[in-house]
């Protein structure tokens, strides 16, 4: 039975109260499943900006493009008429600098259908291209959704035909990794839009808070929506048809009308995008820029682990490179808004949770792989790859980051600690990219579009695809089950809301386990 | 280059907007971008660019590189 509690917490930054529910013990009904102790070491990868169907649309066993409906596969213009064709991918759908590019006169005229971007009959643009970036933001994602049918991926785009392409990704190293383990075919991003959000998600379950915003310097940033607040609202010289531009909105901002931070802001802490103020500490962002976020105080995951005395730490890429060096392009190009505990009052600089539980993993992740390879990592660590290693499109490839990422497994597959871990390797968000499967209805913030996510361990089904619907919140339901911890309360409501909308309920990973 | 153009341009690279409204002037924009990078737009087409990441944007748009 689980029960309502109010915890005090106490850290040297501040003092807060939650709400939250206690843990049920493994056996007991509605509790974890026996054997679930058998997991004593659980590792994260966030990999960068990849829809389902984008990669694994054509694995074995999975719920793929042969099995998306007809009206699925075709996109709607913005007034709702079916698009005759697919618009053409503004200024082309290799990055800048690429050569040979594939420029935007190259793809106009495309069916309205999905298109594979390595096809050799196509494009024939292999996996170590960079391609154009797009969209994905808080507000456009749900447009994009449209209630499930993802019909208006391409109208609310900024990058044309974009949003509709895939890749064969059946050679590369992941797919043969999700091969030998299990492939969940039905997991979504936790939050609608961008990586900002999805690493609140992941591990906080929660949305950023900007308070008193209408009055603060970010006030221009607040986003207009329409009544319900589900959708931006169209300012009147929006191009009427997709096929005729990008279209504009009132105000796309990063905050909602009520607050709260749903797309990129800056931490407070270096290393941030914001340098620090003139004359201020250099260990902090200047809070006088627009897209500065606030010091914020929600419990975290982190917070209820350091809690129940389990180790863990965010091992970050390029972390002390860039606090050393400052950032650098192509490499390792770290994004300073993919690290969530930066943002976090628990964890400002000079604190000894700082210290303890955001560790750098090193260029390349050589750090991390040296924890996993002297068998020293914490009982639950997240990798967070650097920038160029990461998969986001605009800056990264896929093959850099598929080869990097399977690297790390090959290491933790032959770590000593390997025998009783689990690895989940997925991503954050899908990149503004379409899949063909409605997210399950949930609550205000999401989950958002299917992403995947290979679930490695000795005591992963093997060569399976787990169809049991998750987001990046059964992560944190897994470490939280594992690890009797209080549950957090976003997944609450995560919980309930699913429910309240008649969805299967969200799973803990352990579908994808077999523990006895 | 107007804006929405310098916008395209960044954003395809992978690099969010961040930021965009009027300055305060009221004769073009500011952006800010998830680098760090500042750009100002004037409504007549100038730009600068400063910030975080600074010279990337300038790469992107072509712009002459400072010296130094």
């Amino acid at each position: 039975m689980k029960r309502s509690y109010v915890l005090a917490l106490c850290s040297t930054a501040l003092t807060f109260s939650l709400a939250f529910s206690a843990p049920v013990l493994a056996g007991e009904p509605g509790g974890p499943p026996d054997g679930i102790d058998k997991i004593k070491t659980v590792v994260v990868i966030f990999a960068e900006n990849r829809a389902f169907d984008n990669l694994y649309g054509h694995f074995p066993g999975a719920d793929g493009l042969d099995q998306a409906s007809k009206e699925s596969l075709q996109q709607r213009d913005r007034d709702g008429s079916i698009l005759k064709e697919l618009p053409p991918v503004w200024d082309g759908l290799t990055a800048k600098g690429v050569t040979p590019p594939v420029t935007q006169a190259m793809t106009e005229h495309l069916p309205n259908a999905p298109y594979t971007v390595n096809d050799p009959k196509g494009f024939n643009v292999p996996l170590s291209t960079v391609t154009h970036d797009l969209w994905h933001r808080y507000y456009q994602n749900q447009m994009q959704i449209d209630g499930g049918k993802n019909d208006m991926f391409v109208a609310w785009a900024d990058s044309g035909a974009m949003p509709m392409s895939n890749w064969d990704a059946s050679k590369t190293v992941m797919w043969a990794v999700a091969r030998k383990y299990t492939l969940a075919d039905h997991f979504f991003m936790g939050g609608f839009g961008g990586s900002f959000f999805n690493h609140q998600w992941l591990i906080c379950a929660c949305a950023p808070y900007y308070p008193n915003a209408d009055k603060s310097p970010a006030h221009p940033s607040i986003s207009v929506t329409n009544a319900d607040g589900t959708a931006l609202k169209i300012a009147d010289n929006s191009p009427k048809s997709a096929l005729d531009g990008v279209p504009k909105f009132v105000s796309d901002g990063n905050l909602t009308p009520d607050f709260y931070a749903v797309n990129t802001m800056q931490p407070p802490y270096q290393p941030s995008g914001n340098a620090p103020a003139p004359g201020g500490d250099p260990r902090y962002a200047d809070p006088s820029k627009a897209t500065t976020l606030p010091p914020q105080t929600e419990p975290t995951i982190g917070d209820m682990l350091s809690l129940k005395h389990i180790s863990w730490a965010y091992y970050s890429g390029a972390w002390q490179y860039t606090l050393d060096h400052g950032n650098h392009t192509p490499v390792p190009n770290f994004q300073y808004h993919h690290q969530p505990f930066n943002y976090y009052a628990n964890f400002a600089p000079g604190t000894e949770a700082r210290r303890e539980h955001i560790r750098d993993a090193g260029l390349g992740g050589v750090s991390f792989i040296a924890a996993i390879d002297d068998g020293v990592l914490p009982q639950v660590s997240f990798y967070k790859p650097q920038g160029n290693l990461n998969e986001h499109s605009g800056y990264a490839d896929i093959q850099a980051g598929d080869r990097h990422i399977a690297d790390v497994v090959s290491h933790l597959e032959k770590s000593p600690q390997w025998a009783h871990m689990l690895v989940v390797v997925t991503y954050d968000e899908n990149g503004g990219i379409w899949d063909h499967v409605a997210p399950p209805k949930g609550d205000r913030w999401g989950p958002g579009t299917r992403i995947p996510a290979i679930i490695i361990s000795p005591f992963a089904k093997r060569d399976y695809v787990d169809h049991t619907p998750y987001d990046t919140t059964s992560i944190l339901r897994f470490i939280t089950e594992r690890f009797a911890l209080p549950e957090l309360h976003g997944i609450v409501v995560r919980d309930k809301a699913v429910a309240a909308n008649g969805e299967p309920p969200l799973g803990d990973l352990t579908g994808a386990l077999d523990l006895h | 280059m107007d804006v929405d153009k310098v916008i395209a341009l960044v954003s395809a690279a992978g690099i969010e907007l961040t930021g965009r409204r009027r300055n305060s002037k009221g004769d073009g924009w500011s952006l800010s971008f998830s680098s760090g990078a500042a750009v100002e737009v004037s409504d007549g087409g100038r730009i600068g660019v400063s910030g975080n990441g600074a010279a990337d944007i300038s790469r992107l748009l072509d712009l002459p590189a400072k010296p130094g």
